[in-house]
This record gives C-alpha cells, sequence and structure tokens, in this order.
C-alpha cells in the first residue's frame, strides 16, 4: 500500500525536532511550524463545510474565538472553575458543536450565498459580543495568564518548543485520522453528493438537512478545538480582535490553495499560505531591511505588509489557472487510474 | 391493490394548472407509461410523485399510505426539545453578565475556594426577584419562538423527496443528474444510503458495523453495476462517462434504494436505437426483478414495445388510458399528437 500524503506529511513533521538536536535550522523552523497546525485544523474544520458539503462559511474565526474564550474561561484563574488542559479542551469542543447546532438550525434552509452572509454576520456579531460583554470576557485585554497545559505531570512552558510542537501533532493528527474516516464512509458520500447535487441526494434518500447540521457541529467543532490549543499556546484568550474576518479568509485561502474537499491539501494549503506569511515574507523582509534596501521606518515597502494583497492574488491566480487546488481530491486521481481497486 | 395511487393531482403555479385532476393507478409488477406532447405535465407528476412539489390538491397513496411522515412521538419530543432550547438561550441571552455577575464574581475571591452554596442562593434569589423580565418572559418568548419555527419548519419537510425514497419509490431525471465529481462506485453506493445502518460514530471510530457494511455495500454495489452493464467503468468518475453510460449509472442508482416502484424520465432520450434496444430489454430484466415501472418517454418504439398499458396526458389532463393497442387507435390521443385532420370534421 503506498503511503498517502497526509500521513507522509505527518511523519516528517514529527521528525523535524529530532532533526532539530543537531540542525538550529530545523529547530526554528519546529518553532514556526506549531501555529501551522492550530490553523490546519482551524482549515480541516472548515474543509468539512465548505470542501465536503459545499456550504461556504465565512465565520470560521468566530468559532475558534468561542473555543479560545471558553477554553480560557474554564481554565484561568481569575475565574472558579479552573479545569485541567484536557477536560477543558473536551468541554470547549463539546461548546463548540453545540454552537454549531444553535448556528445551523434556524439557518441551515438557506442556500448558497445568503447562507455565507449569515455566517459572515455571525462572526461579527461573536467578535462584538467578547468586546462588550468585558464582564465576563475582560474586553480588549481577553482573559490571561491561562495555566501551562499538562500531560500526566509533565507541564508545558513556554520556553520549551518540543512538547507543544507535538502536542499539536497529535491534535492534528487525530483530526486528520477522524475527517479521513468520515470522508471514507457513508456520512462523507452524502456530504459530498450535497454538494453534487442536493435535489437528487435528497431523492436517494440522504437528508440534506441533518447531513448539513452534522457538517456544520462538527465543523465548528473542530474550530473550537483550534481556538482552545490556540489559546493554551497563547497563555491568553487574546482579545476579540484577534478572531476578526481575516482568520477566517486565511482558512479559505488555506482550503481554496490546498484544494477543496481533500485533507491532504488542506495540509499543504495550511503550510504554504501560513508558512508563507510567517516563514518567507518575514525573511525577505528582514534580508531587505539588513541590505538596507528598504528603510524600516516606511510600513509600504516592506513585503510582511503585503501579505493580505499577496493572499488576494493567490486566490485570484488559483481560481484562475488551478480552481482544483494544489493537491486535488482524490476523485480526479482516480480518473487517472480506472483500473486500480476501488480506493473506498 | 394497486401500488401507486394518484388521485385527482393538481399541480397550480401561480395561475398556471400544470395538472389537472390527473388520475392514475399502478399495479404492482406492471411497466406503466406516462406518454403525451411537450409541456404537458408528465414531469411534474413524477415531481409531485416524488415529493419535489407538493400537491395543490389530491392524493398521492403508495403501497396503501401516503407518501409523508406522520407525527410520532419522537417529532413532539424534537419540538419540545429545540422549544426548551431556544428558552434557554434567550434566558441566557437576556441575563448573561448580571448573572455572572452575582454568581461568579460575587462568589469568588481571586484564589480562594469557589463559595458554592452563597452561589447557588444567589442564582435562585436573582431569578425570583423580578422573574417576570428575567425569566418568565424570555422563557415564554423563546419556547413559543422555538416551538412555532420547529414546528414549520417540520411541515414543510414532511413531503420531501427523501420520505419517498425511503418509502421506497426511486426516480431517474430528464435530464441526468449525477453527483459528477463522484465514481461510478460511489454514485451507486449514495444509491444504497436508505439501506445501510451506519451512523457517523460508527465511521469515525471504525467500528465492525462500518467494515462488515462497507464489504457488503460494495459487493452488492459492483453486483447492480454488471447488471446495467458497467463493471468496467466502477473507478471512473460520473461526469467522463459515455451518455448512454450515463443514462444507465442514473437507472443502477435508482436500483440500488432496492425499490418498490422505479420512475424512468425519458430514459431513451439521445439514446441511438442499438442502445434503446439494450435499455428495452434493461426495464423488462428491472420488471423481472419485482419492480414496477413508471416511464415517461417520447420514443414511441420503446413505449409500444414494453409497456403493459399506457397513460396519456395532454395539457395537464389525462385523456387516455388503456393497452397499447386501444391507445394507438384512440382518436383523441391522435389528436393530440398530430392535430385534428379536415376530413374527420
Amino acid at each position: 500500500m503506498k503511503l498517502r500524503f497526509h500521513w507522509a506529511f505527518l511523519l516528517i513533521a514529527a521528525l523535524v525536532p529530532v532533526v532539530g538536536l543537531f540542525v538550529p535550522a530545523a529547530q526554528s523552523l519546529g518553532e514556526l511550524l506549531r501555529p501551522i497546525f492550530i490553523m490546519a485544523i482551524l482549515a480541516l474544520g472548515l474543509n468539512i463545510l465548505t470542501g465536503f458539503t459545499g456550504i461556504l462559511n465565512l465565520g470560521v474565526a468566530a468559532f475558534m474565538a468561542l473555543g479560545a474564550y471558553v477554553y480560557a474561561i474554564l481554565t484561568c484563574d481569575i475565574y472558579p472553575f479552573q479545569f485541567g488542559f484536557w477536560p477543558a479542551v473536551l468541554l470547549t469542543v463539546l461548546v463548540g458543536l453545540l454552537a454549531g447546532l444553535m448556528l445551523g438550525l434556524p439557518t441551515i434552509r438557506l442556500r448558497g450565498d445568503y447562507l455565507a452572509i449569515v455566517t459572515l454576520g455571525f462572526g461579527e456579531i461573536v467578535q462584538d459580543s467578547l468586546k462588550n460583554m468585558d464582564v465576563i470576557t475582560k474586553g480588549t485585554q481577553g482573559i490571561n495568564p491561562l495555566p501551562a497545559p499538562t500531560f500526566a505531570g509533565y507541564v508545558f512552558r513556554s520556553e520549551t518548543y518540543a512538547p507543544w510542537y507535538y502536542l499539536f501533532l497529535g491534535f492534528l493528527a487525530l483530526v486528520v485520522l477522524l475527517n479521513r474516516n468520515l470522508q471514507r464512509s457513508r456520512v462523507g458520500r452524502a456530504w459530498i453528493a450535497i454538494r453534487e447535487d442536493e435535489l437528487a441526494a435528497s431523492c436517494m434518500g440522504v437528508n440534506p438537512m441533518k447531513m448539513k447540521l452534522l457538517a456544520f457541529s462538527l465543523g465548528a467543532a473542530q474550530c473550537s478545538l483550534a481556538g482552545a490549543l490556540w489559546a493554551s499556546f497563547l497563555g491568553s484568550s487574546g482579545e476579540p480582535g484577534n478572531y476578526d474576518f481575516q482568520v477566517s479568509i486565511i482558512a479559505l485561502c488555506i482550503v481554496i490553495v490546498g484544494g477543496m474537499g481533500n485533507i491532504a491539501g488542506v495540509l499543504l494549503g495550511a503550510l504554504v499560505v501560513v508558512g508563507c506569511n510567517s516563514l518567507v515574507l518575514e525573511t525577505f523582509t528582514n534580508f531587505l531591511k539588513a541590505h538596507e534596501l528598504i528603510s524600516s521606518t516606511n510600513v509600504y515597502t516592506a513585503p510582511g505588509n503585503w501579505k493580505y494583497m499577496l493572499f488576494g492574488l493567490a486566490l485570484i491566480l488559483m481560481m484562475r489557472f488551478k480552481p482544483e487546488g494544489l493537491l486535488p481530491s482524490r476523485q480526479v486521481k482516480a480518473e487517472l487510474h480506472p483500473h486500480e481497486p476501488p480506493p473506498s | 391493490m394497486s401500488l401507486l395511487q394518484v388521485d385527482k393531482l393538481t399541480m397550480r403555479f401561480g395561475g398556471l394548472v400544470a395538472v389537472d385532476a390527473v388520475t392514475l393507478e399502478i399495479p404492482p409488477g406492471e411497466i406503466v407509461s406516462l406518454i403525451g406532447p411537450n409541456g404537458a405535465g408528465k414531469t411534474t407528476v413524477f415531481n409531485a410523485i416524488t415529493g419535489i412539489y407538493e400537491p395543490s390538491a389530491g392524493s398521492i397513496r403508495f403501497a396503501g399510505h401516503e407518501t409523508r411522515s406522520e407525527f410520532h412521538g419522537s417529532v413532539a419530543i424534537l419540538l419540545l426539545l429545540t422549544g426548551f432550547l431556544t428558552a434557554g438561550a434567550l434566558i441566557l441571552l437576556c441575563n448573561i453578565e448580571s448573572l455572572w455577575e452575582v454568581v461568579i464574581t460575587g462568589n469568588y475571591q481571586y484564589r480562594q475556594v469557589f463559595q458554592w452554596k452563597p452561589a447557588g442562593v444567589a442564582f435562585t434569589t436573582y431569578f425570583s426577584e423580578n422573574s417576570g423580565t428575567r425569566l418568565i418572559l424570555p422563557a415564554v418568548l423563546g419556547l413559543f419562538l422555538g416551538l412555532a419555527g420547529a414546528w414549520a419548519v417540520w411541515q414543510r419537510s414532511r413531503r420531501t423527496p427523501e420520505v419517498a425514497a425511503h418509502a421506497g419509490i426511486a426516480r431517474t431525471f430528464q435530464n441526468i443528474r449525477l453527483f459528477n465529481q463522484m465514481t461510478v462506485l460511489d454514485n451507486v453506493l449514495l444509491g444504497m444510503d436508505t439501506r445501510l445502518r451506519t451512523r457517523f460514530w460508527h465511521a469515525a471510530l471504525r467500528l465492525p458495523l462500518f467494515w462488515r457494511e462497507r464489504r457488503d455495500a460494495t459487493g452488492m454495489a459492483i453486483e447492480i453495476l454488471r447488471f446495467v452493464d458497467l463493471n468496467r467503468e466502477v473507478n471512473q468518475l460520473a461526469e467522463n462517462l459515455s451518455y448512454g453510460h450515463q443514462r444507465r449509472l442514473e437507472i443502477a442508482r435508482a436500483l440500488a434504494m432496492q425499490p418498490k416502484l422505479l420512475l424512468l424520465d425519458e430514459p431513451a432520450a439521445g439514446l441511438n436505437p442499438a442502445e434503446s434496444q439494450s435499455l428495452m430489454e434493461l426495464i423488462l430484466q428491472i420488471r423481472e426483478r419485482g419492480i414496477t415501472v413508471l416511464l415517461i418517454e417520447h420514443d414511441m418504439q420503446v413505449v409500444m414495445g414494453i409497456s403493459d398499458r399506457i397513460a396519456v396526458l395532454d395539457y395537464g389532463e389525462k385523456i387516455a388510458e388503456g393497452t397499447p393497442v386501444e391507445v394507438r387507435a384512440n382518436p383523441a390521443v391522435i389528436e393530440a399528437y398530430l392535430g385534428k385532420s379536415d376530413a374527420s370534421t
């Protein structure tokens, strides 16, 4: 059996800190990879909705914010709950599941653009609510400091990077496994059928409302997980402005650039989009500054500040030249090898 | 007793009467054709039978039952649950900040033990003071909103395509509606969806039921594909099949549902004579499997060749019904197709 891309990705990623013991460059790469893992979990949550089921969701940042704040409230010692890391993460995922269901129930009958507008509005509402409910959320300060996560007595400190790395990689692997299992089953088949032709799917006995609600809740749960991990990594819930529309767009960007509906594609997309943001542009800016090619006071000439324009450009170019993404889904592969045994 | 009983079915779209009091009876095990000029309302009848349209008047009974979901205890529980959930959410939404201050902030000093008992007392006193605006109003409003919304959604989804599909009615479409980006095998497996018992947790955790059902379902799907002679295209994408093969795949997908009644909407459209011939044989074989067939078709060779009975629609009304020989000789049918001849007036 040949090794699939997403398992290869996770395997290679697992080796990075080991290499980092000998090569310092690999260690700095590993430090950059941690936020990429979290963004990948967020994008995989969106992929269930947009990639599999064909629902455009422009408000995943809201679920991420919800996850981060719920996790922060549950763990922070300014509040009485003070759960440990693991039960808090579990509860956060459950809250995300419920929140997805609550948003989905009244809106799921909307189609296409209308639902996208609702999710866009939801994103703004959550952000404003978090800003204004300052009794609970501490307004723009965010909830902090959060205690470090622990695992079987071991405390994750912010100075050490490898344990964090494996923690997030483990969560990512879990999410990938879950999504892959769902994709290659009755559930994933029904989701894709709804994306392809909702009327035909319902004439085959698939209940589109039920399947869309399931996609909504599972997607929201994964986005909340990403939020909880992000909060634990920052040691703070972050401020509401951290979860604005840009985050939703970056998640969408990851899904589209990588390949809609393909898990491996989303992983690659996260690597390319977030990696481009935090590694390539940063290094390039520093390089230019070091050689005095640009002035360090002029914000317009720094490539790092051009990232949203570059994302937009990348999105337009992808849509024009490679709409199926860098790694298209397995169906296209099946087309090229019609004589191999059934992949599902 | 007939398998499908369409009684005085009427479909109005605004001022247009697309189907006018059409009555159809389809006995089990027969091949019945529905013919008529373009725009006569044949596909509209199909859409009403499969629950895509709600009939403006008349009834559709399949195997003795209306093809719509009945009010069960589980529906009532679901409605009530939605109502209570909305009420709870609304109460929380109205009070969350002041409640938080009274219950949580008021009873917790930084790094001290949380006072559970006073917190509980504060919680109850909060709601007993001003209970009208704090508790009762949002609760009643939320319960009403949730119940009414859920009731409206349920009412509107009583007669949906999936209800008809679960009852045992399968169909194909006039303009082929396959899942283009899915493989041939996946298309057929999706048709099998009503018969699968795997739930999402079985799939997520790969429980034994998942493996067993996947093996069985794939085997059955291959068998169905062999029946329609598509077993060499198992892993092709549906959109890459030739037109004739796509028509066959649609039939295979419908057969995978193991329906009692199969509705075929112009299955021979766009096929060459040889393909039509093999389609006729296929339809006869489907009947031998114990599946009743209702057919819309313009190709008279196909219609006359395989139908047990034919019903003719014109301008939404049924103008004739009978065996192929009777229908062929019926003057009303000839008039509908060819117009009135001068000699006969």
